[in-house]
């Protein structure tokens, strides 16, 4: 039996990453890592519809690569040994170290591109975890609609056409002049025709409308429903509702969530339109599919819900939801990893905010280029914690074992991102590749790291051009800190 | 004005010859045939593909011969100097030319619709593999017309023929008709899968779909045991392709893969359709001359028994062990399909769920049967007439 061993050396900021990797709106797969010793960085641009194209881009930030292989497998179970022959990936003319390629995706669910590497440093591997889901199917180009409405056209009426020749002239013997009975007879059967194409076509359409209809509804991706209530003024409860897009992949290992450095969810609240609050809590199941959180004294209003699982495939699902939460709730301290912030109103905010204060005396810089704000454009968010004499701060712990959280949302709610140093990469699949014996268990909860360095990048591409806040968490002093940030980002 | 000289004078070709374009439209319809059939295989095996794998250049191939000839022909009819061709053709929009040759060009330009609206749909929806889509329908409509085309056009020449020409054309005729019987086996052969052959699927879509091309075929033929001779081509070219194709080395070039694949995995083993054709020849020849509606319920309820009574044992026996080698090919396995599903192929499977379901399924397929042994009888004789 071929073995296949992913040898993913990952850097620093890989290591410190954590759980469950998020998306809303933001389908692309962004990841930094060390392919033995290659630097690399690897965009995963994912179809739209499933089975579809990947394109994949690579760029080697270290070292010399002469060569890329690229295979679809999947993380976990059947599919995930046997892999079809590699693609080669294509160096840039203009940047040899910038290679493109692409790789059909056969079906939604947790998908891992694996790379055999090869350069003046010896071959390494490195495998980027990729979920795949249908998003949306695409209407009819005007063009392609009139081109195939006049050849519909044409065909009908030559078809119409072909059967009144039929009646009237081929059963008459050669030279044999048509006779007027003929000519009516073919009338006769033209009509027929007519009206059996036309009916033809109706029925045809509404098969067509219901296999669409059956492809939209099954195949294009719905996270699960939750439904959150406060419960006692203290206690926020959610309810997983069924999903059938989960049901019908059951093969896919959809099913069972698994726990994500100690925590089954990862719950975000935003309150909105001003994005002025901010939660990041962990609620515990406390029955099938119902998560409990106690909940810390919040300011009222209405709030934004994302919530973060992991299947045990390594497939992540973000649900979404809302809640108005009234104000002078009875409520507990933030314990353990749950934390906190109050941010300015972002109605209130003109223009980029790049400098943020950090805790009482701190502050974070976003390094910011015109680059790197620009949709659909790949790029490292870079931030530097600064002290409050504006040195660098290297007093960073890993929060929850990485050095940062980033989570990224679009000011109308329609892009949510919970990225990590290694990107947007769903990390406990990428944890399945690396023990693929531990499904099921929480294999991630050993990955602890120092954090040594004041400054974090975060590989990411904004989906689309807009307005968005960023919420960048730290740890310092055993005190989580948020430091916010606004920008515009370009078409 | 009717003129018997110019009747015969008018033929094209020297007597006893087969004209070039019954040629053409048999080679087309067998391209079209074998590139279908390759590219199913090609999807189970490889899975990538592109518009220029050999399998869709077959398919095309075979609209392009088709289309060339039907146009090429219908030209030289209306605008050649011979004049007397005109009066073994059809006219329509202002141009002559036989009636096989416009069903054809039809066939083929329906071919070449379906490409740009499959482009399409795979874009909307994602690639799809399955058989019945609307734009795989079309394509299968046009490559049905096609071959429908082919057959019109040898059955004017074997109409207007002498006896011993008619006997040459038989041949070619009864050949086209089989590679027809093939297209329709594929674009069914989703429901004739052996594991459905102790459900009444199985033979609901037979009788629906069988009885037409074979007795249709037979009645035009006019020779005896023809629908016998186009099941049994049908059931030896498959039975070789089940054998040969996996000889040809191949490799899964989509992930995931499930089954490793190392060459062309083949459809499936043929459904024993010789042997209801055989039912629809015996019955056919006995009833000839009573009542046309008599003659389809009896035909059709015995070509249904007929294949009931070999088709449920058959299936009985493919899904055993015993059928696991290479002669009967029950253990080939697409590279898509995962090795825990493997039990499915070795197991009968009850389509429908209860067992009112299936009398239901039942009685319809020999309502069903009866009524299109009497579509495939009206299409035959009206074949019998087509002179131009």
């Amino acid at each position: 039996m071929r073995k296949y061993i992913v040898v993913v050396l990952v850097g620093l900021c890989l290591m410190l990453c954590p759980a469950a990797w998020s998306h809303v709106g933001s389908p692309d797969v962004y990841y930094e890592a060390m392919a033995g010793p290659y630097k690399m960085f690897v965009t995963v641009r994912t179809p739209q519809m499933i089975p579809g194209i990947a394109q994949i881009e690579v760029r080697c930030l270290e070292g010399s690569v002469d060569d890329i292989e690229i295979v679809p497998l999947r993380v976990i179970g059947e599919g995930s040994k046997t892999a079809p022959p590699p693609d080669h990936m294509s160096p840039s003319e203009a940047d040899p170290q910038f290679f493109t390629g692409k790789l059909w995706l056969m079906e939604s669910g947790s998908w891992q591109v694996r790379m055999d590497v090869s350069g003046l440093q010896g071959k390494a591997q490195l495998a980027v975890p990729v979920p795949a889901y249908a998003r949306r199917t695409l209407g009819m180009q005007k063009t392609t609609g009139i081109v195939l409405a006049c050849l519909m056209v044409f065909l009908t009426l030559s078809l119409i056409s072909i059967f009144g020749a039929a009646a009237r002239e081929s059963q008459l013997e050669p030279g044999v002049e048509i006779s007027p009975a003929r000519r009516s007879r073919a009338r006769i059967a033209m009509v027929v025709a007519a009206v059996a194409v036309v009916a033809i076509l109706l029925l045809g359409d509404m098969w067509w409308t219901s296999i669409a209809t059956a492809n939209a509804s099954d195949k294009v991706y719905k996270a699960p429903p939750v439904e959150v209530s406060m419960v006692d003024g203290s206690q926020l409860v959610l309810k997983m509702g069924a999903s059938p897009w989960h049901e019908r992949r059951k093969q896919m290992q959809l099913d069972n969530i698994i726990p994500d450095h100690g925590h089954l969810m990862h719950l975000f609240l935003v309150r909105m339109p001003d994005m002025d609050e901010f939660y990041h809590l962990h609620p515990d199941e406390t029955a099938t599919r119902t998560f409990t959180e106690k909940m810390p004294v919040v300011a009222g209003g209405s709030y934004a819900v994302f919530a973060d699982i992991v299947r045990e495939s390594g497939f992540p699902d973000t649900m979404t939801s809302k809640i108005d939460l009234p104000a002078g709730n009875k409520g507990t301290s933030l314990a353990g990893d749950d934390s906190s912030t109050v941010a300015p109103k972002i109605s209130a905010l003109q223009g980029n905010v790049t400098t943020s204060p950090l805790g009482p005396d701190d502050h974070v810089e976003w390094v910011l280029d015109s680059a790197t704000t620009q949709a659909q454009k790949a790029s490292l968010l870079r931030f530097r914690v600064m002290d409050k004499n504006g040195a660098p701060a290297n007093d960073l712990e890993p929060y929850m074992g990485m050095a940062g959280h980033l989570v990224i949302l679009r000011r109308d709610l329609s892009v949510f991102s919970h990225v990590h140093p290694a990107g947007s990469v769903p990390m406990a699949a990428l944890m399945l590749l690396q023990q693929p014996n531990t499904s099921g268990t929480d294999a991630m909860a050993n990955m602890q790291h120092d954090a040594t360095t004041n400054e974090l990048t975060f590989p990411y591409g904004f989906p689309r051009a807009g307005d968005y806040r960023l919420f960048l968490q730290v740890k310092r002093g055993g005190r989580v800190q948020t430091a916010v940030f606004d920008t515009h980002v370009a078409p | 004005m009717a003129n018997a000289s110019i009747a015969i004078g008018s033929r094209p070709h020297a007597k006893g010859a087969i004209p070039w374009y019954v040629w053409a439209s048999a080679l087309a319809v067998t391209s079209t045939s074998v590139g279908l059939y390759w590219d199913i295989s090609w999807h189970m095996s490889i899975g990538r593909d592109t518009f220029w794998t050999p399998a869709h250049l077959g398919i095309h191939f075979g609209a392009i011969v088709a289309g060339i000839s039907s146009v090429f022909l219908i030209l030289s009819t209306t605008f050649g100097k011979k004049h007397e061709l005109r009066a073994t053709s059809v006219k329509m929009w202002g141009f002559y030319g036989p009636l096989g040759a416009f069903v054809s060009l039809w066939g083929g330009l329906a071919m070449l619709t379906s490409a740009p609206f499959d482009d399409w749909w795979h874009n909307a929806f994602g690639l799809d593999v399955q058989i019945m889509s609307p734009p795989h329908v079309v394509l299968i409509l046009g490559i049905f017309t096609l071959g429908l085309g082919g057959l019109f056009l040898i059955v004017s020449e074997m109409n207007r023929a002498d006896a011993e020409t008619r006997a040459k054309l038989n041949r070619v005729f009864l050949y086209a008709g089989c590679m027809l019987t093939i297209l329709l086996l594929m674009l069914i052969y989703e429901y004739t899968d052996y594991t459905l052959t102790h459900s009444a699927i199985f033979y609901r879509v037979l009788a629906l779909a069988m009885p037409p091309v074979l007795v249709g075929i037979a009645r035009a033929s006019g020779y005896r045991w023809a629908a016998t001779k186009v099941a049994g081509i049908y059931f030896v070219l498959w039975l070789l392709a089940l054998w040969l194709v996996p000889l040809v080395p191949a490799q899964a070039k989509l992930g995931p893969v499930y089954t490793p694949i190392s060459h062309l995995v083949p459809l499936e083993f043929p459904v024993l359709l010789f042997a209801g054709a055989a039912a629809l020849d015996f019955l056919l020849d006995r009833l000839a001359g009573r009542n046309k509606w008599l003659q389809a319920a009896v035909a059709g309820v015995g070509f249904l028994l007929v294949m009931m009574a070999v088709e449920w044992p058959a299936g009985s026996f493919l899904v055993s062990h015993l059928a696991e080698n290479r002669f009967f090919g029950t253990d080939y396995y697409p590279y898509m399909q995962r090795p825990s599903d493997y039990h499915f192929d070795h197991e009968l499977w009850a389509y429908e769920k209860t067992r009112a379901d299936f009398w239901l399924g039942m009685t319809f397929a020999f309502g069903a049967a009866i009524v299109t042994t009497r579509i495939g009888l009206a299409w035959g004789d009206w074949m019998r007439r087509v002179r131009r």
